[in-house]
């Protein structure tokens, strides 16, 4: 029998150090738990449990029909009249039990393609798709209930149900005209026209062979092309629908025929303000379908309680549609209303709503005032809020859903931090909505504390208290960071201290610029935060930076498909300096090539799919008249270089650095032969989990031992040791600076961006194995400041010390994951203990640490038996996600963390 | 005909919805109970002209008649018209 990695070690005197700071206690323990959901929220939530995701043609129908019907028309004019005809036509669904209303599509968990953007993912398999619609028809009751537990993917065709994309399910009737209506946008998607134009890059060959060896995970501009920002909820919240078709109406007349002293776009506004109106008359249209709806519902009603509750969703409804909000129920519905407008509009992941707390704030204070609400109504609704919002599904490619984002849509809701003149921003209405996230336990919103020293410490525990019941929110978020960072990004489009204040996360850990707006409710002046900025996440997608460094070793060339990415370099790295120096030409000349190209898909985005209702939501496209593509956000310098692996780069170097340059005992030929030959090791894929400690030894593969004791035993990241940290220095200090030397669509500078999401499972599962000892096909460390899984060995504090070796406001974002076991922080001085270790990383300068509070075991139990672990939760990256929705190499890696036990 | 093509029917996911009668989750592709009512779809409305393939048809209000699908639900199609007889 193969002998595993765990044992090899064991007999050699090390071990993977699963554990730190202490044993875990022998039993499994189990989380602290919070109180409960209110009865209907739990009905709702388990409603969602037990659904399917579902895609419905409805949307892409009718938006088709429509944009077909005007050839001729103005670009964001045709777009806005096919936008109003889908939302005008979306089928009205309302649930029994509900309060909040509106979804994405005509299912509880519905979403939809939009081929506009791409088709090829499932056009590709459009006879198969074809074929399986018109086969199926034999469904039956016994074939359907096996698929009750387990989450709610769908990835196999079963009775009249076809699978699409990896994840969804629709029903075969729907197919043939799914297709048919996708087969209208080909060669016209921004994916066919972004690739038609992008051949023209010099260097393209280069591009391809980057995305087929997995060096970068995806494109940009046709995939999720917003999203990763803060949404602005003001101007209806302000203005009501009809007062912003009135102001809309009132600009059209102002600026007809006036170029405004902009020879270039200035006529535009006219066609601009005209579409705004029609995109508004179709959401109006679409609240009105659902208030006619409620009203249907209300008359055929019998229960006194459910038909009441129709009637007031009828009439908050039939009020939103025309009005801006009076109280905190109107205003929440208004603001759910909006998000899924916005959602709907494009693909979108990473639409947060902000600091929600804040902008719900003055209805909360006056109704709770005036005693039209109590706090129990209004968590109530929070948490019905937080299902509706966990409802939310992205339609996307499997390589975007599945291996990006697990599924997740990183709806992250922020609390706390600053008030524009620099007082702690915190309320009432944000201790209640940890409190419904803390009882009704859902992926989304996730929530993000902005961190900062002047917030109350009663805030601060009860932030903590809800990190410790295992729901991996709020993550701590440094404040003053944030703020740093976007002083010096967007100081040249005007940012100021005080607008920097506003500051949100958007997306799962994006830094977003943001802004205040004063909203004036029943004679009183609030100044709410809201989005200012444009999307974020997008440009540079992932780059794997282990790959780059594969790329450097074997001078160009692809280990895994032995195809050739780089033109070879012919370099013999006989220094580490001429090493690292190759590592950074390699990862530049990807950044070139990938910045040129996602320029023009978002280019081509931008000409036939530009935001109208995104666009109108966010300072200044209103008062301007240009929209996204005019450059009308307040902010738009917002595009990034996004890097993954970087521990693994890290350790990496500081393994070469020791064992080939420092001490010499090993060659560099060596390292190389035994990094092809896997250390002697089987695949991941071979072992079938993609986890070290699992990975097995070949029969006689011990020729390597030696040198991949080396590697192992080698300095690591996370450990308050200078010699793998002064390299994780120097390569920040670069990467941070090289991406300003690159200009987005937007003619601005890059950023760096440090997330993984999930791309660490498939770009580890295309990488050999590296020089610090990981394995062929395992997962890279997750995060961008996580340590590997098993190398800190010298506390909390150490890796702190490590992760804060650099500057963090020099990039959006880092990210620090940490798995604590429940016994660590037991009870009001464990939740002490955690609000102190968090404190201490912010104090250090770290941008954002967040929490796993669970023990492996339980994980590893949940791995076999999923069906009883439906409501299981787990923060991954920047987001929280239920175990059974995962893939399993983000479970392999999640199982795999350090865990803490002691703290 | 099925509870997916009835009023009272609110779809939950592609296999099943809640009836709105009962409040019980049904599966959409069982067989109508009697207190049935059509919801308005394109394979009901007198505008419907079917195609030649499964599945597909075309929409006889509009001059362009452009293509349509006979599940396609017609609540908030302003040109749905119950299909005589």
């Amino acid at each position: 029998m193969s002998k595993k990695l765990s044992q090899v070690l064991e007999e050699s005197g090390l071990s993977l150090g699963l554990q730190a700071c202490g044993s875990a206690p022998e039993k499994i323990t189990e989380r602290e738990s919070a109180g409960r959901p209110f009865p209907r929220a739990a009905r709702l939530r388990d409603l969602y449990y037990n659904c399917y995701s579902s895609a419905s043609n409805e949307f892409p129908y009718w938006y088709t029909r429509k944009y077909a019907e005007h050839p001729g028309e103005i670009p964001v004019v045709r777009r806005a009249m096919a936008l109003r005809e889908a939302f005008s036509h979306l089928t009205p669904v309302i649930y029994p039990g509900e309060l909040i209303v509106m979804g994405k599509a005509n299912y509880y968990r519905g979403s939809f393609p939009m081929p506009w953007l791409s088709e090829g993912y499932y056009m590709a398999k459009e006879d198969e798709l074809y074929k399986a619609a018109l086969e199926r028809g034999s469904a039956s009751a016994d074939e359907v209930s096996k698929f009750g537990s387990g989450g709610g993917n769908v990835t196999k065709n079963f009775g009249n149900v076809i699978s699409i994309a990896g994840k969804f399910g629709i029903r075969q009737e729907e197919v043939p005209a799914l297709l048919k209506v996708a087969r209208e946008w080909v060669g016209k998607s921004v994916d066919d026209l972004g690739h038609k134009y992008e051949q023209m890059v010099p260097g393209y060959d280069i591009k391809e062979e980057i995305m087929k060896s997995v060096v970068c995970m995806f494109d940009s501009g046709y995939t999720l092309p917003q999203g990763r920002e803060v949404i602005n909820y003001y101007y209806p919240l302000q203005y009501g629908f009809q007062g912003l078709m009135d102001m809309a109406a009132g600009k059209k007349a102002e600026v007809a025929g006036n170029a405004g002293g902009d020879g270039v776009s200035g006529m535009n506004r006219l066609y601009n303000y005209e579409a705004v109106i029609l995109v508004l008359e179709g959401i109006k249209a679409w609240i009105l379908n659902y208030a006619r709806e409620a009203r249907r519902l209300e008359k055929m009603e019998a229960d006194p309680v459910q038909k009441k509750e129709y009637k007031e969703i009828a009439e908050c409804l039939e009020w939103i549609a025309v009005n801006p909000p009076r109280t905190f129920r109107e205003a929440i519905q208004i603001c759910w209303t909006m998000h899924v407008a916005v959602v709907n509009e494009d693909a979108i992941s990473g639409m947060s709503p902000g600091r929600l707390g804040q902008v719900l704030f003055p209805y909360f204070e006056q109704d709770i005032e005036a005693g039209r609400t109590t706090e129990d109504e209004v968590i109530e609704l929070l948490e019905c809020q937080r299902v509706k919002f966990t409802c939310l599904d992205c339609f996307a490619s499997m390589g975007v859903v599945g291996g990006v984002l697990s599924g997740n849509t990183f709806n992250n809701l922020s609390l706390g931090g600053l008030t524009k003149d620099g007082e702690p921003a915190c309320n009432r209405l944000e201790e209640l909505i940890l409190e419904a996230g803390a009882n009704c336990v859902t992926t989304q919103p996730t929530l993000s504390l902005l961190y900062d020293d002047k917030l109350p410490e009663s805030f601060l525990l009860k932030a903590a208290q809800c990190v410790k019941t295992g729901t991996g929110y709020p993550a701590f978020i440094n404040n003053r960071n944030a703020i740093e960072f976007l002083l010096k990004h967007y100081g040249d489009e005007g940012m100021t201290l005080e607008e920097a204040r506003a500051i949100a996360i958007g997306g799962c850990l994006e830094t977003s610029p943001c802004s205040w707006l004063p909203l004036d409710l029943n004679g009183k002046r609030y100044w709410v935060p809201g989005g200012s900025g444009q999307p974020t996440s997008v440009g540079v997608h992932f780059i794997s930076l282990p790959k780059v460094l594969e790329l450097t070793l074997f001078d160009g060339v692809d280990q895994r498909t032995k195809t050739r990415v780089f033109p070879a370099h012919g370099r013999k790295l006989e220094t580490y300096e001429e090493l690292f120096a190759q590592v950074k030409e390699y990862f530049a000349k990807a950044v070139e090539v990938l910045a040129l190209t996602n320029n023009i898909q978002h280019d081509i985005w931008r000409k036939n799919n530009m935001a109208v209702f995104n666009s109108m939501l966010k300072p200044d496209c209103l008062d301007k008249g240009h929209l996204i593509n005019e450059m009308g956000y307040r902010y738009n310098a917002t595009h990034n270089v996004e890097s993954c692996g970087t521990i693994n780069l890290v350790n990496s170097l500081a393994a070469l650095k020791k064992i080939v340059y420092d001490e010499k005992t090993a060659s560099l030929s060596e390292i190389r032969e035994a990094l092809l030959a896997n250390f002697g090791f089987k695949t991941a894929a071979e072992v079938g989990s993609y986890s070290m400690e699992d990975q097995e030894k070949k029969e006689g593969g011990d020729e390597f031992d030696r040198i991949h004791f080396q590697c192992l035993t080698a300095p690591k990241y996370g450990n308050d040791e200078p010699f793998a940290d002064a390299i994780l220095k120097e390569w920040e200090d670069w990467f941070c600076a090289m991406c300003y030397g690159y200009e987005s669509l937007n003619a601005k500078p890059y950023y760096a961006c440090q997330i993984s999401v999930s791309t660490h499972a498939p770009m580890g599962a295309a990488t050999i194995a590296t020089p610090d000892g990981r394995l062929a096909g395992t997962t890279f460390a997750d995060a961008s400041m996580s340590a590997y899984p098993g190398t800190d060995r010298n506390g909390t504090y150490a890796l702190f010390a490590s992760a804060t070796c650099w500057d963090h406001s020099k990039s959006q974002n880092s990210q620090l994951n940490l798995k604590i076991h429940p016994s660590a922080i037991k009870g009001m001085s464990g939740t002490k203990k955690l609000l102190e270790l968090s404190r201490a990383y912010m104090r250090k300068g770290g941008f954002h640490i967040q929490y796993n509070v669970v023990d492996s075991r339980v994980l590893k139990e949940a791995q076999k038996v999923p069906e009883k672990y439906r409501d299981l939760l787990v923060r991954v990256a920047g987001f929280t996600q239920y175990w059974v929705e995962i893939g399993k190499p983000i479970q392999d890696e999640v199982i795999a963390r350090t865990e803490y036990e002691g703290v | 005909m099925k509870h997916l093509d009835c009023r009272n029917y609110a779809p939950v996911d592609v296999v099943k919805g809640i009836c709105h009668l009962t409040k019980d989750a049904v599966l959409g592709d069982e067989e109508q109970c009697d207190k049935f009512e059509k919801v308005p779809k394109c394979k009901f409305c007198e505008n419907y002209m079917p195609g030649g393939k499964e599945h597909l048809g075309s929409c006889g209000a509009e001059p362009s008649k452009p293509m349509t699908y006979p599940d396609l639900v017609g609540v908030t199609c302003g040109q749905f018209s119950w299909k005589k007889g």
